[in-house]
């Protein structure tokens, strides 16, 4: 069992140090895809801003949405899996061919390239956080270590399960050349349902409970929620619940399709 | 003109082969507009007005700003927005040693003719939202309206040149274009929309925003006169700025290689 721990340990370790110094070659993309990142809330923000001016929208103060929307904007960076486009590029190229005879199953790099990036993109926004705290105390969150470890956990959760759905979007490619078509799809419907545009309390009641039946709520909108304190009580139980229902689905379903995928790939090769 | 005309011919045969792309990009398109609108409706749910423009003054808007990103992707994105990819390869000297010029062999060298379609389907967009407004612009808000987006268009096309030229100075500047799509969201939504603190960065220090609130103010009648003719004037500084930078971002290169 020891042992066994720490190969791993030394496996994610090299695979870590190995995706931190690739990032490093590329500190200005970095930058530029956090940006990027940053914009789309920082407008949604500005456009709510605006609305509130006039006086709260659905329970939300101009406060609770800038709140809302840097949590967002951390949360974002801390649980985005780039992995779709990497897994289609790779199936596309061949590039694969070289990862499947290595001793560790290629998701372990992912896994491990996700973990590093993370690291990094979050540590800038929680710096930027800070500073911008500094100067507009709108912003600043009460710190409260409870709120804190509550929020990790769900963010760990979070971050496998959006992990899970782009790195099986990914393995379409497979079977589809549009296999990133299909993760724009999703990125465009999570808009609304993962909360990203605005809290989901915010839609029409109607949308808001077809996204209370899928997994779009438990990537992004439930840990937000848990650190700006929307959700509170039995309802942080309830999204536990959900977020480990999906991840259990979703992890199902990318088994199944890397297995199937695999299969095809070795007899398109051979 | 009769180089372009030969290399766009080539261009729309080699795209012509590939027919199901064309129904792929338009599809996208037409979910990139549901989504701007169901946005739209969303914040509508909560307001009355952004910024002072109601729902479909924002959808004529959102119609301008599909067919500048149209533009974008047809013909910016394809072609200057690959001059990083040329500097690094050194396949630039290649068009440098051509007889034609280069800043307008570099910006029309391809053509994602597909993208084109983006264009019409943007400005269809907002010729629907000026019915629902029963509003119908007159010659000269139709004449303002098109020079106004010659003048956005080249704003447009100066911002580019400006990020692209970064790349002879610094060659890791691969995705700089990223910058400019981060940018450009902002201007789905008319300037007036925005608090001010992002105003100062959209329109000052990257002058994005008016590109689309502009002509499409032009379209509803809440263009002033003196705003076209800035607009029309920040539109041609923006050309000879492009000219003027192109112009010392080429001298670096030779100087560099030699």
């Amino acid at each position: 069992m020891t042992a066994g721990v720490r190969i791993w340990a030394r496996r994610y370790s090299a695979l870590m140090r190995n995706a931190w110094m690739v990032d490093l070659q590329y500190r200005a993309s970095i930058v530029l895809w956090i940006m990027w990142g940053v914009m789309e809330p920082a407008i949604a923000l500005g456009i709510w801003w605006s609305i509130a001016g006039q006086g709260a929208v659905g329970g939300y103060t101009r406060t609770d949405f800038a709140r809302y929307f840097f949590a967002l904007t951390l949360i974002n960076q801390l649980t985005i899996a780039w992995d779709s486009w990497y897994l289609d590029r790779w199936i596309r190229e061949g590039d694969l061919n070289f990862k499947l005879p290595r001793p560790v199953h290629p998701v372990h790099e992912a896994i491990a390239d996700n973990i590093a990036y993370k690291a990094r993109s979050a540590t800038v926004l929680l710096v930027i956080w800070t500073v911008v705290s500094l100067v507009w105390p709108v912003v600043r969150l009460p710190f409260d270590l409870k709120t804190i470890a509550i929020t990790a956990a769900a963010v760990i959760l979070a971050a496998m399960l959006r992990f899970l759905i782009s790195f099986t979007t990914g393995l379409l490619a497979f079977w589809t050349t549009r296999a990133t078509s299909i993760m724009e799809l999703h990125a465009g419907i999570s808009l609304f349902l993962a909360g990203r545009i605005a809290p989901l309390s915010l839609l029409p009641p109607v949308v808001a409970g077809i996204a209370s039946w899928l997994w779009f709520p438990y990537m992004l909108a439930f840990p937000v929620d848990v650190l700006t304190k929307a959700t509170t009580g039995h309802a942080i139980l309830l999204g536990f619940r959900g977020q480990v229902i999906w991840i259990a689905i979703w992890l199902v379903l990318c088994r199944t399709a890397w297995k199937a995928g695999i299969k095809r790939y070795g007899a398109a090769g051979g | 003109m009769r180089v372009l005309g030969a290399l766009w011919k080539l261009n729309a045969a080699e795209e012509l082969q590939y027919r199901a792309n064309f129904v792929a990009s338009f599809a996208s398109t037409c979910f990139y507009l549901l989504t701007a609108l169901l946005t739209l409706s969303l914040f509508f749910r909560h307001a009355t007005s952004l910024g002072g423009w109601d729902f479909w003054e924002v959808v004529v808007l959102l119609g301008v700003f599909n067919a500048l990103s149209g533009l974008v992707e047809a013909i910016l994105r394809p072609g200057i927005g690959d001059l990083a990819a040329q500097v690094r390869s050194g396949n630039l000297d290649l068009v440098l040693s051509r007889p034609v010029d280069a800043q307008v062999f570099v910006t029309f060298r391809h053509i994602d003719i597909w993208r084109l379609a983006d264009i019409l389907l943007g400005l269809g967009v907002s010729t629907y939202a000026l019915e629902h407004l029963g509003h119908f612009p007159n010659a000269i808000q139709i004449f303002a309206f098109f020079v106004t987006l010659v003048a956005a268009a080249l704003v447009v096309y100066a911002i580019w040149v400006t990020l692209m030229s970064l790349a002879f100075w610094f060659v890791s500047v691969e995705n700089i274009a990223t910058l400019f799509d981060a940018v450009f969201e902002g201007a789905r939504y008319p300037v007036s929309a925005y608090p001010t603190a992002l105003r100062f960065l959209f329109f000052y220090l990257l002058p994005v925003a008016w590109t689309t609130t502009i002509p499409a103010s032009a379209l509803t009648g809440r263009l002033s006169l003196p705003t076209a003719l800035a607009s029309a004037g920040v539109g041609l500084g923006a050309l000879v700025f492009s000219r003027l930078l192109w112009r010392a971002a080429i001298r670096r290169y030779t100087g560099a290689s030699s």
